[in-house]
C-alpha cells in the first residue's frame, strides 16, 4: 500500500457488555479508497464515530499523520484532517444549500470568522463544489427542501469543502439514482487522485470491487479480513459472514 | 380614548423591554437548546453595574450604561465558561443545565442584595428631569422612547449581523446541529461563548434601561426573565423575529387586557397567553 495517512491500533469500543469494536488495527493509505464492509452491527459506523470523535474510545490509539491520539473529540477531527458523511444524512437544515458550504469554507478562528474577508474566493469555491455535484441551481434553497439524493450530494460536497486528508463516507450510494451514483463515484475517484485517504462504507460489493483499492472486512467489531478486493471478496469466511453463503 | 392610547403606548414600552430580554434568551437558546434562567440575573447585573458606575464611580450616564452592558456580557460569558461549558462537556442533560441556571439566578440575585441592599433604586435620579412627549393624547418619556428605539435597533443590528457575517452562519449551523458543526471544523465552544456575551449584553442593556425607566431591585430578574421566556415561546423559541413579535404582542396584550379590569391581572393575562400557546401552538407564531 501507499504511504499511510491514518492508522488505528487496537481500537476498542464497547457499549455495556456489547463489544462494538474489538482490538481493531488497520492502516489507511494516502491516495487510496479503502472499502469497509461487514454485516449490520459489525462496527463499521462505530468505527467512523470513533475516528471523528463522536464516540470516546475505550482503548487503543489513532495515529493521524504521525500524531498518536488516545482521545479524539469531534471538534478536533477537522484539525487532524478528518471529515465524514453520515448514514442518516445530517445537514444544516435551516440553512441554504450555499450556506451549508460557505460555513465550512470559513476561517475557523473566532475573530477571523467574524467578518467576510475572502468572501469572493469562498463563494467561487462553493460554487465550484456545488457545480461538481450538480446542485448549483439549488443554491438558494433551504437544505430542508432538497430531495434525498440531493441531500446526500450536498453532504458529500460539504465534506469535500473541508479540505480534509481523510474522508469517511458512510454509505454514500445508498438510495441514489444511477446518475447520482456516477456523480458520487467521480467525487471519490477525484479525492483519490488528489491524494486523500477515502474510507468507504458500502453494502454493495460490486461498488466496493469497482472503487476500492483495499478492503477491510469487519465482523462483530473484529477484523475478519483485509487485502485487495479481488482476493478478499472471494474468501469463504468473508462470504459466510457477509453474504451468509 | 386617551386611556386606550396610553395603554397602547405602555404596551409597546413593555414589549420593547421584553424584546431585549427575549432576544438574548432566544439567541442563547438557539445554540445551546436549554432554558438559561440565569439570563434574568444577567439583566439585573446590568442594572446594578450601571448603578455602581453612576453612584460610586461618578461616571456619566452614557459611559456608565455602556460599561454596564459590557459587564453584563462578561458575566454571561463567565457563566458559560465556568458552569455551562463544563456541564455540557460532561454531557449534562437540559434538566441539569436548567437547574444549574436556576441556582445561578438565585445566587446572583442574593449576592446583589448583599452588596447593594434590597431596596429599590431608580436610576432616573442620575439622568435629571426627563422630557415627556405627547402622542395622540398619550404620554411617553425620553427614556421610554429610547427603550423602544434600542429594542428595534438591537433586533435590526443582530439580525443583520447574524445574516451577513460568517459568525452568523456558524451560529446558525450550531443551532441546527452542534455535533456536525464541530465535525466540519466550527469552534462551537468559542462561538457559543461569544453568543453568551452578546445575548447577556443585550439583557444587560434591558436591565439598564428598566433601571432608568422605573428602577432596579435585586429580584427583578425573575419577572423580566419570565416575560422574556413567554415572549420567546409565543414568538417561536429560538427565532429572533419571533421573540420580538412575541414580546410586543405580550406587552400589548398585558396592557390592553387591563383596559376595563384591575392592573393586577397583567401577570395572569401573560401566563394565560403562555398556556394558550403551549397547548395550541407550542412552536410559536414564527417557529425557527
Amino acid at each position: 500500500m501507499e504511504e499511510n495517512i491514518l492508522e488505528i491500533k487496537r481500537l476498542t469500543k464497547h457499549f455495556g457488555g456489547v463489544h462494538a469494536v474489538q482490538n481493531l488495527s488497520v492502516v489507511f493509505a494516502r491516495g487510496a479508497i479503502t472499502g469497509i464492509i461487514g454485516p449490520n452491527g459489525s462496527g463499521k459506523t462505530t468505527l467512523v464515530n470513533l475516528l471523528t470523535g463522536m464516540l470516546p474510545m475505550d482503548g487503543g490509539v489513532i495515529v493521524s499523520d504521525g500524531a498518536t491520539l488516545r482521545r479524539m473529540r469531534a471538534h478536533e477531527a477537522r484539525f487532524y484532517g478528518i471529515t465524514r458523511t453520515f448514514q442518516n444524512i445530517r445537514l444544516f437544515e435551516q440553512m441554504t444549500v450555499l450556506d451549508n458550504l460557505l460555513v465550512v469554507l470559513t476561517e475557523r478562528r473566532v475573530f477571523a470568522s467574524l467578518f467576510e474577508r475572502h468572501g469572493a474566493y469562498h463563494l467561487k469555491k462553493a460554487e465550484a463544489l456545488l457545480r461538481q455535484v450538480g446542485l448549483w441551481e439549488k443554491h438558494n434553497e433551504l437544505a430542508l427542501h432538497l430531495s434525498y439524493g440531493q441531500r446526500k450530494l450536498l453532504e458529500i460536497a460539504r465534506a469535500i469543502g473541508t479540505d480534509a486528508r481523510v474522508f469517511l463516507f458512510d454509505e454514500p450510494f445508498a438510495g441514489l439514482f444511477p446518475e447520482m451514483r456516477e456523480i458520487v463515484k467521480r467525487q471519490l475517484e477525484a479525492l483519490r487522485e488528489q491524494g486523500a485517504a477515502v474510507l468507504l462504507i458500502e453494502h454493495n460489493t460490486e461498488l466496493i470491487r469497482q472503487l476500492s483499492d483495499y478492503v477491510v472486512v469487519l465482523d462483530s467489531g473484529k477484523l475478519l479480513a483485509e487485502g485487495k478486493p479481488e482476493s478478499v471478496l472471494r474468501r469463504r469466511d468473508v462470504l459466510e459472514a457477509y453474504l451468509g453463503e | 380614548m386617551d386611556l386606550f392610547v396610553q395603554l397602547t403606548i405602555n404596551g409597546v414600552i413593555a414589549g420593547a423591554i421584553y424584546a431585549l430580554i427575549a432576544l438574548g434568551f432566544a439567541l442563547i437558546f438557539g445554540v445551546t437548546k436549554f432554558f438559561n434562567l440565569a439570563h434574568g440575573a444577567v439583566a439585573v447585573v446590568g442594572g446594578y453595574a450601571a448603578f455602581f458606575f453612576l453612584e460610586h464611580a461618578g461616571l456619566g450616564v452614557l459611559p456608565a450604561a455602556a460599561l454596564a452592558v459590557c459587564v453584563a456580557g462578561m458575566v454571561g460569558f463567565a457563566l458559560h465558561k465556568t458552569v455551562f461549558l463544563p456541564l455540557r462537556r460532561r454531557q449534562a442533560t437540559n434538566l441539569v443545565l436548567l437547574i444549574a441556571a436556576l441556582g445561578l439566578l438565585t445566587v446572583i440575585q442574593a449576592l446583589i442584595a448583599m452588596f447593594f441592599g434590597s431596596q429599590f433604586h431608580p436610576l432616573s435620579q442620575f439622568a435629571g428631569a426627563q422630557e415627556v412627549y405627547r402622542i395622540a393624547g398619550g404620554a411617553i418619556t425620553l427614556v421610554q422612547l429610547i427603550i423602544i428605539i434600542s429594542a428595534l435597533a438591537v433586533f435590526g443590528l443582530l439580525t443583520l449581523f447574524l445574516k451577513k457575517t460568517k459568525f452568523g452562519k456558524a451560529v446558525k449551523a450550531i443551532g441546527d446541529d452542534e455535533e456536525v458543526a464541530q465535525i466540519v471544523g466550527i469552534n462551537t465552544h468559542a462561538i457559543i461563548g461569544y453568543v453568551f456575551f452578546i445575548g447577556s449584553a443585550i439583557a444587560g442593556l434591558g436591565g439598564v434601561l428598566v433601571g432608568f425607566d422605573t428602577g432596579i431591585e435585586p429580584t427583578m430578574g425573575l419577572s423580566l426573565l419570565l416575560k422574556g421566556i413567554i415572549a420567546a415561546i409565543v414568538g417561536g423559541v429560538g427565532s429572533l423575529s419571533g421573540a420580538v413579535l412575541g414580546a410586543f404582542l405580550l406587552g400589548l396584550a398585558e396592557n390592553l387586557g387591563i383596559w376595563h379590569i384591575s392592573g393586577e391581572w397583567k401577570d395572569a393575562i401573560a401566563f394565560g397567553i403562555l398556556i394558550f400557546f403551549l397547548i395550541w401552538r407550542p412552536r410559536g407564531i414564527l417557529p425557527r
